[in-house]
C-alpha cells in the first residue's frame, strides 16, 4: 500500500484555549473521475476517489467528510474546530481501492 | 430523357447517404456515464429528504465569478446559524455529471458552520450549497460559475 503525503495545517499558528481555529488538510491524490483516458494507451482510466475523512480530536469523532469524484485533483478540505485544551487532531481517509491512512498532529495553545 | 433521368439519380445518390450515415456517426461515440452519475434534482431530493430546500441570505457561498481552470474552483461555504443547529452542508452542481461534490457532517466542536473546498466543473453551471438544519428544514445558496476550460471528464 502506497503511503500517501497529506498535511495538516492551523490556522492562525498563535492560539488560545477557547479560540476558533481554521484546520486544514491536504492529500496528495489523483482523484481519477473514470472518464478519462490515457492519451498513451487509450483505455480509460478506472475510479479511483477518496470517498471518506474523518477528523478526530483527542480520539473524539467531530466532523465526516464524505467527497466524490467532482473534487479536485490533491483535495484540499478546511473545516472549524474550537480548542478546549491541548490534545492531537487525527485524520483518518479511506479511498475507493480500499485504500487507508491516516495523519496526526499535535494542538498546542498558549496561554 | 435519358439526361434528365441521368442528373435525378445523380442527385438522389448524396441524399441517401446522408440520411444513412448519420445514425453511424452518432453511434461511433457514446457517451461515457460515470458510475456514480446522479442528475441535480435527484442529489438536491437525497439531501434534503425530498423536502426541498429554500433559498436563504444565511448561506453564504463564495465562488469565482470566472473560473479559467474547470479543474480547479474553490468553494467556500459560511453558515450564519448557531453551530448546535446546523447537521450537515452539501456541496452540488447542476450539470456535472455526478450532481454530488462533497457532504460534511458537523457537530459541536466545530464551533462554526464553515467548509472550504475545491472541485472540478466540466462547464459553465451553477454551485448549490446546501445547509440541512436540526429540525429537518434545509437552506441553500446558488451562484452561477463561467468556466472557459472544462475540467470534468
Amino acid at each position: 500500500m502506497a503511503k500517501r503525503k497529506s498535511i495538516i495545517k492551523i490556522k492562525p499558528r498563535k492560539y488560545k484555549v477557547g479560540d476558533i481555529v481554521k484546520v486544514d488538510f491536504i492529500v496528495i491524490h489523483p482523484m481519477e473521475t473514470g472518464m478519462r483516458k490515457d492519451k498513451k494507451t487509450g483505455k480509460i482510466k478506472p475510479m479511483h476517489y477518496i470517498n471518506e475523512v474523518k477528523f478526530y480530536f483527542n480520539d473524539e469523532l467531530f466532523t465526516t467528510i464524505l467527497p466524490w469524484e467532482t473534487v479536485s485533483t490533491n483535495p484540499y478540505f478546511s473545516i472549524n474546530m474550537k480548542v478546549t485544551g491541548p490534545g492531537v487532531i487525527k485524520v483518518a481517509y479511506k479511498d475507493n481501492l480500499g485504500e487507508v491512512n491516516e495523519k496526526s498532529k499535535k494542538v498546542k495553545p498558549k496561554g | 430523357m435519358q439526361r434528365r433521368s441521368f442528373l435525378k439519380g445523380l442527385g438522389a445518390i448524396p441524399v441517401a447517404l446522408g440520411v444513412g450515415s448519420l445514425p453511424i456517426l452518432a453511434k461511433e461515440k457514446p457517451k461515457l456515464k460515470s458510475k456514480n452519475a446522479m442528475p441535480f434534482k435527484k442529489a438536491l431530493e437525497i439531501v434534503t429528504n425530498g423536502k426541498g430546500a429554500k433559498q436563504s441570505a444565511k448561506v453564504k457561498l463564495i465562488v469565482p465569478e470566472i473560473a479559467e481552470n474547470g479543474a480547479v474552483v474553490p468553494v467556500k461555504v459560511n453558515v450564519d446559524e448557531p453551530i448546535e443547529n446546523v447537521k450537515s452542508i452539501h456541496i452540488l452542481t447542476t450539470k456535472n455529471s455526478n450532481a454530488r461534490c462533497a457532504d460534511v457532517f458537523l457537530s459541536p466542536r466545530n464551533g462554526k458552520a464553515y467548509f472550504a473546498t475545491r472541485i472540478k466543473l466540466g462547464g459553465t453551471q451553477e454551485v448549490v450549497a446546501v445547509a440541512v438544519l436540526k429540525n429537518g428544514s434545509a437552506i441553500m445558496a446558488k451562484k452561477p460559475v463561467k468556466v472557459t476550460i472544462g475540467g470534468c471528464g
